[in-house]
């Protein structure tokens, strides 16, 4: 069942039925996701170890591949930087030597989940969608397959399925909605963590977590909570002992990428005024041409 | 009957979970006092027969006095071996050698290294703190999965430079036979059978920054063999990676040195001392100080003499051995002690300074109403003099 047994027809129909519910309900929807009401996961990159077990979990999990436990135990996937692939939602990347003198830092990388999404923003059918829990989610009944999400993404995160010829889909951390939606369950990447170096919690708690790590121990942390205000915020959020850009991750402003585009994208056709003047003007100079024309 | 068999079924796992699993003992172990035991007797834990608020008196084994002592007469119940068998799906429980570990808890910082943000003195597990799952209303504290994990890999990460899980977890299945007691044997790891470690015989230390001289020579094997110092006299507070590196042990840059020495010797105006322009030599009693040691003197521990591992110049303990009237007077040739008596003294018997006993003090009083031993003295210091033993920081009672 799904979009494989809807024709054109009735699919270019749902879609302009969501075109113009979204036109009036998507700026109450981005703003569902706000600071206080949704999850996150504070990420404290000084305690990861580099095992690799959350991206075991999240193979598991979402059914991603069959591999076992063993083939997550390879750690010299860490001597090249990785991306998220579609087969992986979630990779831990190393920076620094092992040999060297300060201990080398693992990050964490999957979709930050926005709180003011751009991939949200770019996608045309609606199929990518922040959620009032913190997740931004991603339907691929709705999907048409243009990828512009995986343009649009400041951290470059949706992945998608080139070998799937027939229905690809972009794939990108769900951040287990199912889970998550069952009375706050955390993802599976954030329970198997061996020293729970993920917390999950609402956003709002774990910036005072992060704030409260920072005060004790301003030895152990660089005094930012990443993800805080970077691009109106994440609901993933980092703690750092280093510069985020040592650790693969940008430096963004604080506005959310939407009110670049949005205003201008908006603007032409708000409440269908523009067209509609635009329409207007046309029809009353197509009138007095015409008018001219006949005397 | 459905409410019967859920009734039944949720006591069981209530009886399940409160049972005191970890940590466990192994066999073998002195086995922690049971709470009868110590019911109506005070003596255990206090050395007076009735204590008070003001008064505990804990005992020399309590807990809660506890410093730097010895692990093991200080805490006989440490367990030998904890076997971590909480979370165990993925793979098996992990035997840790705990006694191992808190055997160099004199030269780390104590039990408290690990056994942290307890009550001051008191030892708890960490699953009496840590639940097993995050709290969600104290989220600064991790479950038990990521205490354990925290507490072992901020060494560890240092230790081996690698954080692989199989250093510390069988994996489930990898091991036959290995599925309830893990892959170590017990009775390897007993205590404090630590290998030999490699020390240096000497280390000289660059200080170019002081006047009296441009480096010390820190004679690492007299201060253990001659000197009978423990490796936690000096080494306190040490990070395990010291020692403890895979990569080689990190070379030992001491930022102030003086903070070790200062526990012996006196570092305040004696800096050339130990500050000199060349490498200096071993110990040796026949030229260090004024008393050449010969025939019987020779063959003694040095502990014989210099009681309490205190070395300070002066009062020997000489009468342990000697009878009171020992010395020579006649014939004792004082410039030994490096002093050169002045024109006035020099005819003085004996017994006119040191009334107490030859051994003794001087006392200036009999003479002198406004002299008094050690400022005043009577006569010079001979060049190869020893301090006074006013310059020492702690002189040696004579019993």
């Amino acid at each position: 069942m799904g979009i494989s047994t809807l024709d054109r027809r009735q699919f270019l129909c749902r879609a302009g039925v969501a075109g113009l519910a979204g036109m009036t309900l998507s700026e109450p929807a981005l703003a569902a996701a706000d600071e206080v009401g949704g999850y996150g996961v504070l990420v404290d990159t000084t305690e990861c170890i580099g095992c690799r077990k959350c991206e075991f979990a999240c193979s598991q999990s979402n059914k991603l591949t069959e591999l076992p436990l063993e083939a997550f135990e390879d750690r010299s996937v860490f001597d090249q930087p990785r991306r998220m692939t579609a087969d992986a939602y979630t990779v831990v990347n190393r920076y620094g030597d092992t040999a060297g003198a300060v201990k080398p830092t693992f990050v964490k990388a999957q979709c930050m989940h926005c709180l003011k999404p751009a991939c949200a923003s770019a996608c045309l059918v609606g199929a990518i969608r922040p959620q009032a829990n913190g997740a931004v989610t991603y339907d691929p009944w709705k999907c048409m397959g243009c990828r512009y999400c995986m343009v649009a993404c400041p951290f470059q995160v949706p992945a998608y399925e080139y070998d799937h010829a027939l229905t690809p889909k972009v794939s990108k951390c769900s951040f287990c909605f199912e889970r998550v939606s069952q009375g706050g369950k955390a993802p599976a990447c954030v329970d198997i963590c061996p020293p729970m170096c993920l917390t999950f919690a609402k956003r709002s708690e774990l910036l005072g977590l992060a704030r409260a790590k920072i005060k004790a121990h301003p030895e152990q942390y660089l005094d930012h909570v990443y993800g805080e205000h970077e691009l109106g915020g994440t609901s993933w959020l980092y703690l750092t002992s280093r510069p985020v850009t040592e650790l693969g991750l940008m430096e963004f402003g604080e506005k959310p990428i939407p009110e670049y585009t949005e205003p201008l994208q908006h603007g032409i056709f708000k409440h269908g005024v523009p067209p509609m003047l635009l329409f207007g003007l046309l029809a009353v100079a197509m009138k007095m041409f015409d008018s001219k024309e006949d005397k | 009957m459905l409410n019967t068999s859920r009734l039944t079924i949720f006591t069981l796992l209530a009886l399940v979970l409160c049972l005191p699993a970890f940590p466990e003992p192994a066999e073998g172990t002195p086995a922690a006092p049971q709470k009868t035991d110590v019911s109506n007797d005070c003596s255990p834990c206090h050395r007076t027969s009735n204590p008070s608020a003001d008064d505990l008196l804990p005992a020399a084994k309590c807990r809660r006095s506890r410093t730097n002592e010895n692990l093991d007469e200080a805490t006989p119940e440490q367990p030998e071996v904890v076997i971590m068998d909480q979370l165990t799906d993925l793979y098996v429980p992990v035997v840790f050698p705990h006694k191992l570990h808190a055997g160099m808890e004199a030269i780390g910082s104590g039990c408290s290294a690990c056994h942290h943000h307890g009550e001051e003195g008191k030892i708890v597990t960490c699953r009496t703190c840590h639940e097993k799952t995050n709290d969600p209303g104290n989220l600064q504290r991790p479950g038990l999965k990521g205490a354990y994990h925290r507490q072992c890999l901020a060494c560890h990460r240092e230790w081996s430079h690698d954080t692989d899980c199989i250093f510390c977890h069988a994996k489930r299945g990898a091991i036959a036979g290995a599925e309830s007691k893990g892959n170590a044997d017990p009775t390897d790891i007993t205590g404090k059978l630590h290998p030999n470690v490699a020390v240096p015989d000497k280390t000289v230390y660059p200080t170019p920054e002081q006047e009296a001289g441009s480096m010390v020579t820190f004679h690492h094997k007299d201060h253990v063999e001659l000197f009978g110092k423990h490796c936690a006299d000096c080494h306190q507070k040490e990070n395990c990676s010291r020692c403890h590196d895979s990569a080689g042990p990190q070379k030992h840059v001491r930022q102030d040195s003086h903070e070790d020495c200062v526990k012996c010797h006196d570092t305040s105006d004696n800096c050339a001392k130990c500050h000199k322009d060349h490498e200096t030599g071993t110990f040796d009693h026949n030229k260090s100080t004024v008393f050449e040691l010969k025939d019987f003197h020779k063959q003694l521990a040095c502990t014989k003499c210099h009681k309490e591992g205190k070395f300070a110049l002066g009062k020997k303990n000489c009468k342990d051995c000697h009878e009171a009237n020992w010395f020579p007077s006649k014939d004792f040739d004082h410039t030994k002690t490096g002093l050169v008596f002045s024109e006035a003294h020099k005819d003085n018997e004996c017994e006119a300074c040191h009334p107490n006993g030859l051994g003794e003090a001087p006392d200036c009083s009999a003479c002198h109403d406004d002299r008094k031993y050690p400022k005043d003295q009577p006569g010079e210091r001979t060049s190869t003099a020893p301090e006074t033993p006013s310059d020492e920081k702690a002189p040696v009672e004579t019993k």
